[in-house]
């Protein structure tokens, strides 16, 4: 599957870019950033997916994973999520653990 | 369309994926429609794959096909693993509880059956046999 994550980390802020398409196969990929950014104990968890075209439940999954790996206070940020696969975080109730933003202002940063 | 035979570990999912696209384009699904078919089928096949194969040591094919007709676009994925029927999971509760409360085991079968119009499960000499309907837009 076309996919890549990298991560960035600035000022206790992970932002995880995401894209291609994200499914089973590719999954441990992005966990893998994940932990690396609960390595680094970030306070706020940044997924850039607008060049992410599919996510399936791996994906989802993946959120759970980040949840149990940074503690529940952090909170995750989606930002410009495609719309099929904003449809599927809703579907399955994720959008109440998430919060999803069409924009991330590094210098103004929305509030939890 | 050719049936694709594909031996059953992740690797298949994208060229599976990429059949189920072919089809629905054929099918003149719209882009939605695909993206749900797609999907549904990524699903149960990585359950088949992970659950029916890996994780038991078993190694097998899975068989995916495409059957178009005036009114429908149907999926069959066929493999040999343990029967598996995925209808008799229950939805995924607790949908609106907070994320580490989540019970995610049921996910992607509830994706699958809720994205097709039908969905369909049969075992029959030998075969899991998994069916996904999708209706074609009206042609014009």
């Amino acid at each position: 599957m076309a996919f890549t994550a990298t991560l960035e980390v600035k000022n206790e802020v992970a932002f995880v870019t995401i894209t291609g398409e994200l499914d089973a196969s590719v999954a441990p990929q992005f966990r893998t950033q994940i932990e690396a950014a609960a390595a680094q104990h970030v306070k706020r968890l940044v997924l850039r997916m607008d060049d992410l075209s599919y996510m399936a439940s791996a994906g989802l999954r993946s959120l759970v994973f980040a949840k149990q790996k940074m503690g529940s206070g952090v909170d995750i940020f989606m930002v410009a999520v495609q719309e099929p696969v904003a449809e599927t975080i809703k579907m399955t109730g994720f959008d109440n653990s998430v919060i999803m933003v069409p924009s991330y202002d590094e210098a103004n940063p929305p509030s939890a | 369309m050719q049936a694709l035979t594909i031996p059953a570990n992740l690797d298949a999912l994208e060229p599976i994926g990429q059949y189920v696209l072919e089809a629905a384009t054929q099918a003149g699904l719209e882009r939605k429609a695909a993206y749900r078919l797609r999907l549904a089928v990524d699903e149960i096949v990585t359950n088949i794959i992970v659950h029916g194969y890996n994780e038991v040591g078993l190694e097998g094919d899975v068989v995916m096909r495409a059957d178009l007709n005036a009114d429908a676009l149907t999926i069959i994925v066929e493999d040999t693993a343990q029967p598996f029927d995925p209808r008799v999971r229950p939805d995924p509760a607790n949908l609106d509880r907070p994320l580490e409360e989540r019970d995610i085991g049921g996910l992607g079968v509830f994706l699958a059956i809720k994205g097709v119009d039908e969905f369909d499960y049969e075992y029959a000499n030998g075969y899991n046999r998994n069916s996904f309907v999708m209706h074609r837009p009206a042609q014009g």
